[in-house]
């Protein structure tokens, strides 16, 4: 991590762009930047605005409407009726819950412009889900996606919906799709994994075992996936119990593999963390 | 063959005036485009066939990292005969007549009017008004092939090849600012003439919009044609093997 206090302004400003471009929130470490930000902010004229963004965004999140407030108002001030400045409006009354507000605005700039709607339907579905209304949240969330169906982020969104109400399989159909946008996301292939190893049944617990056997192809350091793996093969052995087939061999041989592995970790990791989670794991296989 | 001299008064009079006009025209250009501009409005339903043609292109081409039902089960939601998204949703072809588009009308109207016309007034002008000089000498020997090229308005046979016309002055002008417009108004600027040039030449001006219908037929008959290749199948021995 950055030593902030030693930063110098124009450092600050390069790591502000490097946070915008890769999408990163870090409102803490904005927070925590601020005070220089604010008192060199016109030496970046072509950048002011986009930093002014971020800071709301942070302001918001650390919960200082007052500055945030001062914010929105000096962008008011140079673009008035701007869209994008009405989405800062309604996210900070989200912020002090006044959903009836926010919602409102949101819907003006859903009628102005509809092509450019996405950002102000998603934050109406945010809205929707901070309120607790899971269901509301996932009906509106389908109908986004009926409309703009390559929304990776929306997909996921929805994935994490679908967990919380427990419709595993269409939370996997989720994850699925986002697989065939980022086939080499080994995250994914693991996630889709844990999905189907809760949903249980053996045709779910070879998928399962399958992927994450990817995500270790994909990964060989992904640890969730490696304890995972165990757990399902194990799951497995249970199952073909009573067949003795070719089948129980091939899985046999994964646990063994998987948890040669695990000992492997652990060791080269030794007196670094504790390992209590693995044993607890190794505890929980089928002994020779 | 005697060396010529130049009048003095040729660079004044002829040389950097056409340079300046050339260079002031470009830039009067980007600006009465930026004015001219109009904000190209999309259609939703346009959005959203895109991004279903990229869904249904990421399934060909992703697919085999899903399981054989999962594939089966999307393809046959945008292929089904019956209830497919191919099959169900229909498009208008776009492929009418773009003069009975008023937005396009006008579109194109601008593009004359930024693109067109000034060529030819100032070209026109410009050959009329300093037709007929020599402006300058390329600091090296060329072939006589060059001389159509170099020297448009002054046809004498035994003049040497590195000799500059005041037309072909122009137009080496014309060609060769873009680096300077850079320079001055950025990058993707509406000044340069030899772009609209290229874009005439090559027919990218006339571009129709994509039409949905028959990009939506494509697309589904690639995706039938697609065969579900499981891609993991193997990959619990391909770890065991890789140790």
């Amino acid at each position: 991590m950055y030593n902030y206090e030693e930063l110098s302004i124009n450092e600050i400003f390069d790591l502000l762009r490097k946070w915008r471009d890769n999408n990163e929130r870090k409102s803490n470490e904005i927070m925590s930047l601020s005070e220089r930000i604010m008192d060199n902010l016109d030496s970046q004229p072509n950048e002011k605005y986009l930093i002014l963004e971020q800071l709301i965004m942070a302001d918001l999140d650390c919960n200082y409407p007052m500055l945030a407030a001062k914010w929105i108002e000096m962008l008011d001030a140079d673009f008035p009726d701007s869209l994008r400045v009405m989405k800062f409006k309604s996210m900070w009354y989200e912020a002090h819950d006044n959903y009836e507000q926010a919602f409102g605005i949101l819907n003006k700039i859903i009628k102005a412009d509809e092509i450019n709607a996405p950002p102000a339907l998603k934050r109406c579905i945010a809205i929707t889900k901070a309120m607790g209304m899971t269901n509301e949240a996932i009906t509106k969330l389908v109908e986004y996606l009926n409309q703009f169906m390559s929304d990776m982020e929306a997909w996921q969104e929805l994935s994490e919906l679908y967990l919380q109400v427990q419709e595993y399989s269409r939370a996997a159909f989720c994850i699925e799709e986002l697989i065939l946008h980022q086939p080499h996301n080994h995250l994914f292939h693991q996630r889709l994994a844990d999905i189907r190893y809760t949903m249980g049944g053996v045709e779910n617990m070879e998928l399962a075992k399958t992927y994450y056997c990817q995500t270790l192809k994909l990964n060989p350091n992904n640890m969730r996936a490696l304890l995972g793996l165990i757990l399902a093969a194990n799951n497995l052995l249970g199952h073909y119990k009573s067949s003795g087939s070719a089948k129980r061999k091939e899985v046999w041989k994964l646990c063994q593999w998987a948890q040669s592995e695990v000992t492997k970790r652990q060791r080269e990791a030794q007196g670094s963390n504790d390992s209590a989670l693995t044993s607890a794991m190794l505890a929980l296989t089928i002994g020779d | 063959m005697a060396e010529l001299l130049l009048d003095p008064k040729i660079r004044f009079w002829v040389f950097l005036p056409i340079v300046v006009i050339t260079f002031l025209v470009g830039l009067v250009r980007h600006y009465v485009s930026i004015i001219l501009s109009s904000h190209k409005k999309i259609e939703l339903l346009q959005v959203q066939d895109s991004q279903v043609m990229i869904r249904a292109r990421l399934l060909r081409e992703n697919g085999k990292y899903l399981p054989r039902q999962s594939f089966a089960m999307r393809r046959h939601w945008f292929n089904n005969e019956d209830t497919g998204y191919f099959k169900v949703q229909k498009r208008t072809s776009n492929a009418q007549n773009p003069m009975t588009d008023p937005g396009m009308m006008t579109d194109m109207l601008k593009g004359n009017l930024t693109n067109v016309l000034p060529m030819i007034v100032i070209g026109g002008w410009i050959n009329w008004m300093f037709s007929g000089f020599l402006t300058t000498k390329v600091p090296f020997p060329l072939t006589l092939r060059f001389k159509p090229m170099l020297q448009r308005g002054v046809e004498l046979a035994y003049l040497d090849a590195s000799w500059v016309s005041s037309a072909s002055w122009y137009f080496l002008n014309v060609f060769g600012l873009r680096t300077i417009y850079t320079l001055v108004l950025g990058e993707n600027n509406a000044a340069d003439q030899s772009k609209v040039m290229q874009d005439q030449m090559s027919g990218a001006a006339m571009a129709m919009p994509p039409d949905p219908k028959a990009a939506f037929k494509a697309e589904w008959e690639a995706l039938e044609i697609t065969e579900h290749k499981w891609a993991l199948a193997t990959v619990d021995t391909d770890l065991l093997t890789a140790e």
